[in-house]
């Protein structure tokens, strides 16, 4: 409600703004600076900028747009790479390295869905299991120990193959296999914390469940968080490419790292640059998130490791 | 063993126990979702409506889903694991084709992995920020981002096809028979009966396999039992100076390593179960007849029954693998107590 | 670092180098003296049993272990006298009478009789499963006839001028080995899948399930062996992927190999130790399309899909070895004619038949669905969602397991908007391609089109049931013509079949009635 002689002009919202997140804003410098000190992590970060430039500006730095869209060009089948062509053409006589650059935008967004849906699902289910307490707690856990007691990759495959080919399944399935770890992460965080002394006074003074969970232990969860959802974006995508190159996820004509090299290996020894290129895309970008996780976990999180 | 470690073994098998169970369940429910009609698959493309109902007679297919649960937990008690529809074979009778394969690698692996990750650990961290230290860690960097069927891929295309060094893939060259079966373990019965043309054959071929399929862990291990080394021989390095006392090199050394294996070894134990769900990659790259392969096989085929038995039976392997980890605690550390 | 550290590294490098360097085995390898081949195919074979199942991978073992009344050899394909030495058939084409050689023995010693012949008969019948849909609408047991040790006789429920075609895909079992190891009532199946009861020129050694099947010669065969230099064994090898066959080939670990794609078969003819044979065949590859559901059923719309389709790229994807359908049936079968005004690239024409449909600009999504893993269906399928999208139609590849396609297009309500079918006949004579278009293929793989057209089946069904081939010859023109103007698919190509071998194994004979990989070992002998 505007009060008679109330200036609200631009700058002093800015600095009202400031002012009240004083203490978040220099943290966050403290990270971006501690980070800096560890070259491995600038590395990490740095490629992982350059991944996401690639994803957005992607459309405009392909040397042939059509082929990414189903183009064919028969006649220029299996060449290998030139200037006109840096990665080469595969078997149906497309541009590797659009392709290769358009993966990253599709790897990216691959990686995203599944650690924002694990998250999604992980996480509620973390606190609720670690305030509840109880039987809650065991069956949530039990359930989530029966998912981690099978070896990720098999459980995707059981998955996919059930559900049939294709990213979306693929999606879903690289989803289940990852939320029991956000539960395990979230759960032992809100355990420890809900008898911490600032939770008790919370309570006492009758602040409301809601309210202590998401003033209070949510904001300590998300420093662990955000280093494994870093982390695990680059092993989503490492999985991804894994089920791609099975056969069970993207399909054509998408132009999934994985898939790419599961074709390009029927082309080998002769045609090697159909299967090396996107195999260097997607090590730089698991290495790259995985950097920067390390980075940040030694910032954000020192005392867990391993 | 004392009474607390007993007590803890049951318990552990208790909620092993439970969890097998629980596994059943969701894996059960997982094959039963598929689209599609599963006895036709099985009948063939030349099926009349007939011959894919006998089909479906056969396989049960035409019970509600409690009942068809039922009869499946009662084979798998009994060991029956139901039958593959694309091999037509009991799938028992095709696991314990392809899993000593499995196993054989697997072993090769972890043991390649673990041997070698302590080693390099050590070492780098014995020799901290010399040369070798800055190789190691880079290695162990990048070697968990590396895509396991491109490495195996790559592997292939310089020392197979290009270098004529190591062969493309299978256990042994076609014209070797395979030796007496005892364990069939390749490399073990070769051993036994003492033909070593077969066990230099098979240990050429499991070479590359291996080696791909042990790179992760091996970065994995390498890089925590480093990092571990180090903050053990720093802190006691530091409290020896401010004794005054010359560091004994040798016991510290032990005693530090024995404290960094404790971590270490929690990541051997999940290494494991990465390289469990590896073999599918590795298998396919290198024609090895595992069961990963036969999953893959059978989950691109909607064969539910394969699948559904190497799933319970790898994670069945994994809790094993946990459990062995548990206790190697009790060994390296005789302060940790169990519940 | 000390100097011990050193000197493990030093011994560790010596072993590994002392294991890599290990020299070549060659295939077609002597041991004790026996000439042994090998053969490398993706395939495997899971179950060899003749009365239940058969495929490329499966008959080519099956070919070997068993024999058959009749047999198909050469190109074009003959059938010659094999445990039969002489044939006849009445003449209302429904009573056949097979007499039998006298010295034919199955693999244990048994003489092959005519008994044996019909326990085999009746076992395929009553399991229904295999080869039985061949023959189920016109043979009972009760029609197969003992008349004496060497003598047998079929009567059909209805004349049936192609009988003696399927003839040779009835392989005879020696009922006392499988009987006694039957289990349980079930006529021998499980035993059967990984064992054999024949009388064919090999028989089993090594099994081994997911990795090789080793074949020994029977070096007394009754039938004998034609060269005395022929293979004295054969391992047929699983290799699942294409750059392994390749180098097992180039190395020599391979002394034949199938199903390379046509880089790998063109970069293997230039080794001179290697030659590739290259012989047209009969498979024909359609893309076929649902007439009764979706947007396919309107013709319209097929023949703009047929006129928009860019047929020469499939010989591409084939470097050349293949040539483009103008018929519904091969060309080189019996009856076959060249159809005038078949359709080629014509995205005028395509627009303009979209837009009689009532669709100028496309604006709609149509399946196309093709067997997973198979490069070249993929590969047609891109160059068609290319060809498509010009017309703003989209193209949404769904690969299947073959198994999966086979129930999608059991059903018209499941039968996808265009499928990606190659199809073998097994038999040298128009009926069995013409059939396909019939309502009786209503449900199987290669009628997935659910084709309607009660004219041309009539004309099917008379040409069937006619024995002269002048009449059938006229009537097999008009349903070329008439099935090639309702484009119920889009007619591909055949392509060529070849096989990779090395220099040393000679005696292949073409045969375009085998399967995909197939080939017929008992020819085969080595060259010095």
């Amino acid at each position: 409600m505007k009060k008679e002689g109330d200036v609200m002009d631009e700058t002093s919202w800015l600095s009202r703004w400031r002012a009240e997140h004083e203490s978040q804003i220099r943290s966050f410098k403290l990270i971006l600076y501690t980070l800096s000190r560890s070259p491995l992590s600038v590395v990490g970060l740095s490629i992982v900028a350059a991944l996401l430039i690639v994803a957005l500006i992607g459309p405009l730095i392909l040397t042939h747009p059509e082929d990414i869209k189903g183009a064919v060009h028969m006649d220029l089948k299996l060449k290998p790479p030139s200037r006109s062509y840096p990665f080469g053409t595969d078997e149906m006589g497309r541009d590797i390295y659009s392709r290769v650059i358009m993966g990253t935008r599709l790897s990216l967004q691959i990686g995203l869905i599944i650690v924002f849906v694990a998250m999604g699902i992980g996480i509620p289910l973390g606190i609720i299991a670690g305030y509840v307490g109880g039987w809650v707690n065991e069956v949530i856990m039990r359930i989530t120990d029966i998912f981690l007691s099978i070896p990720g990759l098999l459980l995707a495959l059981a998955i996919v193959g059930v559900l049939g080919p294709g990213i979306k399944n693929a999606m879903i399935a690289l989803s289940l296999v990852w939320w029991p770890g956000y539960v395990r992460l979230v759960q032992g965080k809100t355990l420890s914390l809900r008898e911490e002394a600032f939770v008790e006074s919370a309570r006492s003074i009758g602040a409301g469940k809601l309210r202590i969970i998401f003033s209070h232990i949510l904001p300590n969860c998300t420093s662990p968080i955000i280093v494994k959802a870093s982390m695990d974006m680059g092993m989503a995508i490492l999985f991804a490419a894994n089920l791609g190159f099975i056969g069970v996820g993207a399909q054509p004509p998408e132009p999934e790292w994985g898939a790419m090299i599961s074709v390009g290996r029927n082309y080998l020894p002769d045609r090697w640059w159909m299967a090396t290129f996107p195999g260097l895309a997607i090590l730089f970008t698991v290495l790259g998130f995985n950097l920067l996780g390390d980075g940040l976990r030694d910032v954000l999180d020192p005392q867990s490791r391993g | 063993m004392g009474l607390s470690m007993k007590r803890f073994f049951v318990k552990r098998l208790v909620l092993m126990g439970i969890t097998l169970f629980g596994l059943s369940v969701v894996v059960f429910s997982i094959s039963r979702i598929a689209p599609g009609d599963p006895a036709r698959l099985a009948a063939g493309p030349d099926a009349t409506e007939e011959m894919v109902e006998v089909i479906r007679k056969e396989f049960g297919l035409d019970r509600p889903l409690i009942v068809q649960y039922g009869l499946y937990m009662k084979g798998l008690l009994k060991g029956d694991f139901g039958r593959s529809i694309r091999t037509r074979h009991q799938v028992w009778e095709d696991i314990k084709n392809y899993l000593p394969a499995t196993f054989e690698l697997v072993f090769v692996s972890i043991s390649f992995a673990t041997l070698f990750g302590i080693l390099f650990g050590v070492l780098s961290a014995v020799y901290r920020d010399r040369w070798i230290d800055h190789l190691i860690r880079f290695f162990s960097v990048t070697g968990v981002a590396v895509p396991m069927f491109w490495l195996g891929i790559m592997l292939q295309l310089l020392f197979s096809a290009k270098l004529h060094w190591l062969p493309l893939g299978g256990r042994l060259d076609t014209m070797i028979p395979p030796p007496t079966p005892l364990t069939r373990f390749f490399l073990i019965d070769s051993l036994l009966s003492g033909n070593w043309v077969v066990l230099k054959n098979g240990l050429v071929h499991i070479f590359l396999p291996a080696f791909v399929l042990s790179f992760p862990a091996l970065a994995s291990i390498t890089r925590i039992n480093r990092a571990e080394m180090l903050e053990v021989l720093h802190k006691d390095f530091v409290l020896n100076e401010r004794a005054h006392g010359l560091p004994n090199r040798v016991i510290l050394f032990k005693y530090a390593l024995k404290n960094a294996l404790i971590p270490t070894l929690t990541m051997i134990g999940l290494r494991y179960g990465w390289m469990l769900g590896g073999t599918i990659l590795v298998e396919t790259v290198f024609d090895w007849p595992g069961i990963g392969y036969y999953a893959v096989a059978a989950a691109v085929y909607s064969d539910f029954q394969p699948v559904m038995a190497v799933t319970i039976l790898l994670g069945l392997n994994f809790m094993i693998a946990n459990l062995l980890v548990d206790i190697g605690y009790g060994y390296l550390d005789p302060r940790v107590r169990y519940e | 670092m000390k100097k011990g550290h050193w000197g493990l590294i030093v011994l560790a490098a010596i072993l590994m180098v002392s294991f890599t360097v290990s020299p070549a085995l060659f295939a077609y390898e002597k041991r004790d003296g026996k000439k042994i081949i090998v053969y490398g195919e993706r395939q495997p074979a899971p179950n060899i049993d003749p009365s239940q199942f058969y495929d490329w991978s499966t008959r080519m073992l099956q070919q070997a272990l068993y024999d058959a009344l009749l047999k198909y050899v050469g190109n074009p394909p003959r059938l010659i006298p094999w445990l039969a030495k002489s044939w006849k058939k009445s003449a209302d084409g429904k009573k056949w009478t097979f007499e039998l050689v006298r010295n034919a023995k199955f693999h244990n010693g048994d003489p092959v009789t005519a008994h044996a012949v019909k326990w085999s008969f009746e076992r395929t019948l009553a399991l229904k499963k295999g080869p039985a849909w061949m023959l189920l609408d016109f043979l009972d047991k009760d029609g197969i006839r003992v008349i004496d040790d060497y003598t047998i006789e079929f009567s059909l429920k209805a004349p049936y001028a192609a009988f003696e075609m399927a003839i040779p895909w009835w392989y005879i079992m020696n009922p006392k080995v499988v009987l006694a190891n039957e289990k349980a009532g079930d006529m021998g199946q499980e035993w059967m899948k990984d064992h054999s009861a024949g009388s064919g020129p090999f028989r089993q050694k090594r099994w081994e399930h997911g990795v090789l099947y080793e074949l020994e010669a029977v070096e007394d065969y009754w039938k004998g062996w034609e060269n005395p230099k022929h293979v004295n064994g054969v391992i047929y090898k699983i290799i699942r992927e294409s750059s392994s066959l390749r180098m097992g080939l180039e190395k020599g670990e391979l002394d034949v190999v199938a199903g390379l794609n046509s880089e790998d078969f063109d970069a293997v003819a230039k080794n001179p130790n290697i030659y590739v044979t290259n012989d047209p065949g009969w498979t024909t590859f359609g893309i076929k399309m649902n007439t009764q559901k979706g947007y396919t059923k309107d013709i319209n719309i097929r023949k703009a899909i047929c006129y928009a389709f860019d047929y020469p790229s499939m010989i591409k994807i084939y470097n050349g070895n293949a040539i483009l359908e103008d018929s519904p049936f091969p060309k080189g079968m019996k009856g076959y004619i060249p159809v005038p005004n078949v359709y080629r690239q014509d995205m005028k024409k395509a627009k303009e038949y979209l837009a009689k449909a009532g669709y100028p600009n496309g604006g709609f999504e149509l399946e196309y669905v093709y067997v997973q893993g198979l490069e070249e269906e993929r590969q047609i399928g891109l160059v068609l969602l290319d060809n498509l999208a010009q017309l703003g139609i989209k193209l949404k590849m769904v690969p299947l397991v073959w198994p999966n396609m086979v129930a999608r297009a059991s059903k018209v309500e499941t039968s996808p908007d265009l499928m990606a079918v190659f199809t073998t006949p097994i038999m040298n004579d128009p009926d069995v391609v013409a059939i396909q278009y019939h309502k009786d293929s209503w449900g199987k793989y290669y009628g997935s089109h659910f084709y309607q057209n009660e004219k041309v089946w009539d004309l099917i069904q008379k040409a069937r049931f006619t024995a002269d081939w002048n009449v059938r010859k006229s009537l097999y023109e008009q349903i070329q013509v008439m099935i090639m103007e309702d484009a119920p698919e889009i007619f591909g190509m055949l392509y060529n079949r070849r096989w990779a071998f090395r220099k040393h194994l000679q005696g292949f004979v073409f045969s375009p009635m085998r399967l995909t990989s197939e080939i017929d070992l008992y020819p085969l002998y080595i060259q010095d």
